[in-house]
């Protein structure tokens, strides 16, 4: 009887241990997902700022005038040519005239 | 001391218990055991049970119960036009609160408070601060960081913070009209961001949990709509119109790539929305549209099989319709064909036109184009159209070129890209279709007739005697008609007051894209010669916008087109990466 009461008190002190045990490291756990929930949250919230603070520096309206003056522009009919002849063609005819200003002395 | 000793003897059976006062005792002693014991354990199982129920036990069921009285929001889903750039974002904003009860002087936190809100109600927030019954009075929602640091630094007692989403716009202005606002509670009122709440669904959220799901794409192109609105603006400037409008549609998919209506507002400042002057232009207001409308007559009789586009019509005569006389501009000395009346905007030849086809024919086709039926888009309801009650002679006549009917300037550009795209209806709509997504091909018209107007087009802007001849762009096939169309008033049509505009499609050789830009009461100028007619100002404006969204639309210039330009020869045969891609 003795025997079977330490046994029983035994096993309630170490179930009363184990427990408690598991609980602080529940607790914790707790406290680490919360930690890490907010810092999830928190980064969330930054990743919205500076999503709308790109945006906001990307807009057309800030980007045109940047790139009009990095000399960009839309592309225009005359930077066609009809094939790499033609297109030999007209830097031969701009190096010729070129040359002929620069023999003229202009 | 008595001790009880148990004897087991040698080879026999154990002695027998004891009896009497001693065997008493140790019973007694066992059974104060076996309670003391089952005492423990219950004790012990209550300290495990509660462990347990402890740390089973959820927190946030507490912490939802304290916000579930304060402030309900709700988180949105972002806006991206349909190359994925952002056009509408939710960001958490303080939002100021005052406990009354924790107030210690009203008078110092109403006055400082309104030394950093100018426009802060002070009699009503006095009064609410007073009352004894109150826990709860919203200060100011949506403070920017800087607005909130400096509240804080106040350091009144009773005022306190809450965490809460806003909406915001990082383009500004840009697209107002289409986004629409949202109220205090972040709840979608107008516009695009109404759709939101009513179709794709947002999240009712406490305090600032931002929406996980994914954005809404819209059919815009940012680049497309700046570039718009950037010209219309000039355009405002240049010929000192009232305001403008305008509209950029994919004109087979009926997914439109540009609305634009100036004054514009801004999604941030809702009541900039109430000003009259700054109404949604291209979808919220009914116009008579003028010549433009010339293209529907046309196409009406192309289809019905009533005229070709060289049967040859005498519009010498100005033509009488109960009590008005139709007359044109420039009165022809001679017959016109069918697409001299366009190209020379005859208002007569339209008139013949009509009356060839007849009233059922011809209010038949403008039912089949859906220009007398309401329409909805993603952004609300488009105003409903305004008809003739009756539809005699004389209305037949004055609808053909273009009055008596008024209609939103998106349901006919939507009309005028099925008499473009050969023939098939078109939805407009704001969201991006996806590529591989089937669509509905209803056949309207012809395509035969659609192929016509795409040719009279292209000449009314190639020709020299073309109203639009200003439209042309080098590089691109661009064709148009215009419409200068007089503004009703008091007593009949305002003098020198007029709606000009100018509705194009490029590249004519297969049409992709429809342009329509509209000036409202624009003034004779240097710019403009002088004049206000829809030739001379919409027409430029709508070649400068093509000039400008070709590139970006992934339409280079073609060699053709700049061929037809300068009179150069190409060879188109080696030319094609050059062409659209």
């Amino acid at each position: 009887m003795r025997l079977y009461i330490f046994a029983a008190l035994a096993i309630a002190l170490t179930s009363a241990f184990a427990l408690y045990g598991i609980n602080y490291d529940t607790r914790q756990l707790e406290r680490r997902v919360q930690a890490k929930e907010r810092a999830i949250k928190i980064a969330r919230r930054d990743i919205a700022v500076l999503k709308a603070e790109r945006a906001h520096l990307g807009r057309p309206e800030r980007i045109e005038p940047l790139a009009r003056a990095q000399g960009l522009r839309p592309a225009t009919e005359r930077q066609l040519f009809a094939g790499p002849a033609e297109a030999m063609a007209n830097v031969f005819s701009e190096t010729a005239q070129r040359i002929a200003r620069a023999s003229r002395g202009e | 001391m008595e001790r009880a000793i148990t004897i087991t003897p040698l080879g026999g059976k154990p002695a027998r218990r004891p009896q009497g006062k001693l065997g008493d005792t140790v019973a007694n002693g066992r059974l104060r055991m076996l309670v003391a014991s089952l005492a423990i354990a219950v004790a012990f199982m209550a300290v495990a049970g509660q462990l347990v129920r402890l740390a089973l036990s959820s927190q946030f069921q507490v912490t939802s119960s304290l916000n579930a009285t304060i402030a309900e929001s709700f988180a949105r889903p972002d806006i991206v036009d349909r190359n994925g750039r952002l056009l509408a974002t939710d960001v958490e904003a303080q939002s100021l609160f005052a406990d009354p009860t924790r107030v210690i002087d009203r008078d110092e936190v109403v006055e400082k408070l309104a030394s950093i809100f100018p426009d802060l109600n002070q009699v009503e927030l006095r009064k609410s601060l007073s009352s004894p019954h109150r826990r709860f009075v919203w200060i100011r929602r949506g403070l920017s960081p800087k607005t909130a640091q400096r509240i804080h630094n106040l350091g009144l007692p009773g005022l306190a913070f809450r965490r809460e989403l806003r909406r915001a716009y990082p383009g500004g202005a840009l697209a107002g009209h289409v986004l629409g606002h949202v109220n205090v509670d972040n709840k979608g009122v107008a516009g695009f961001e109404r759709y939101l709440d009513e179709v794709v669904g947002v999240e009712a959220v406490y305090g600032a949990t931002l929406a996980e799901r994914a954005p809404a794409r819209l059919s815009l192109d940012i680049g497309v709509q700046h570039a718009v609105e950037e010209e219309l603006a000039t355009a405002i400037n240049r010929f000192r119109a009232r305001g403008a409008a305008g509209i950029v549609l994919d004109i087979d998919t009926g997914e439109v790539l540009a609305s634009a209506s100036l004054p514009d507002v801004d999604p941030a400042r809702p009541i900039m929305s109430l000003d009259p002057a700054r109404i949604d232009k291209v979808a919220n207001s009914t116009f008579e549209l003028g010549s433009v409308f010339k293209m529907v007559t046309v196409a009406m009789a192309l289809d019905n099989a009533v005229v070709s586009l060289d049967t040859m019509v005498d519009v010498r005569e100005p033509l009488t319709a109960g009590r008005f006389t139709i007359r044109d501009l420039h009165p022809a000395d001679r017959p016109l064909s069918v697409a001299d009346i366009f190209i020379r905007s005859s208002n007569v030849g339209a008139g013949v036109l009509a009356l060839e086809a007849g009233p059922q024919r011809s209010r038949e086709f403008l039912e089949r184009l859906r220009l007398l039926d309401p329409i909805k888009t993603e952004i609300g309801p488009i105003a409903a159209p305004q008809v003739p009650d009756q539809w005699q002679e004389s209305e037949i006549i004055t609808t053909s070129y273009g009055h008596g009917i008024a209609v939103a300037p998106l349901q006919f550009a939507a009309a005028a890209a099925t008499l473009l795209n050969g023939g098939h209806r078109v939805i407009p709509t704001f969201v991006k279709r996806q590529p591989d997504a089937e669509r509905d091909m209803v056949p309207l018209i012809k395509p035969a007739t659609s192929d016509d107007i795409r040719r009279i087009m292209r000449r009314n802007v190639t020709d020299p005697k073309g109203t639009g001849k200003r439209a042309n762009v080098a590089g691109y096939p661009v064709g148009g008609k215009t419409g200068t169309a007089e503004i009703p008033g008091a007593g009949g049509y305002k003098k020198d007051a007029v709606i000009s505009s100018f509705l194009a499609a490029f590249p004519m050789n297969k049409p992709k894209y429809l342009v329509y830009v509209l000036l409202f009461e624009p003034k004779g100028t240097g710019d403009s010669g002088g004049e206000v007619f829809a030739g001379r100002n919409a027409a430029p404006t709508a070649g400068r916008i093509i000039r400008r969204i070709g590139p970006l639309l992934g339409l280079l210039p073609t060699s053709e087109a700049a061929a037809a330009q300068s009179n150069r020869v190409f060879d188109a045969t080696r030319l094609a990466k050059y062409e659209a891609r």
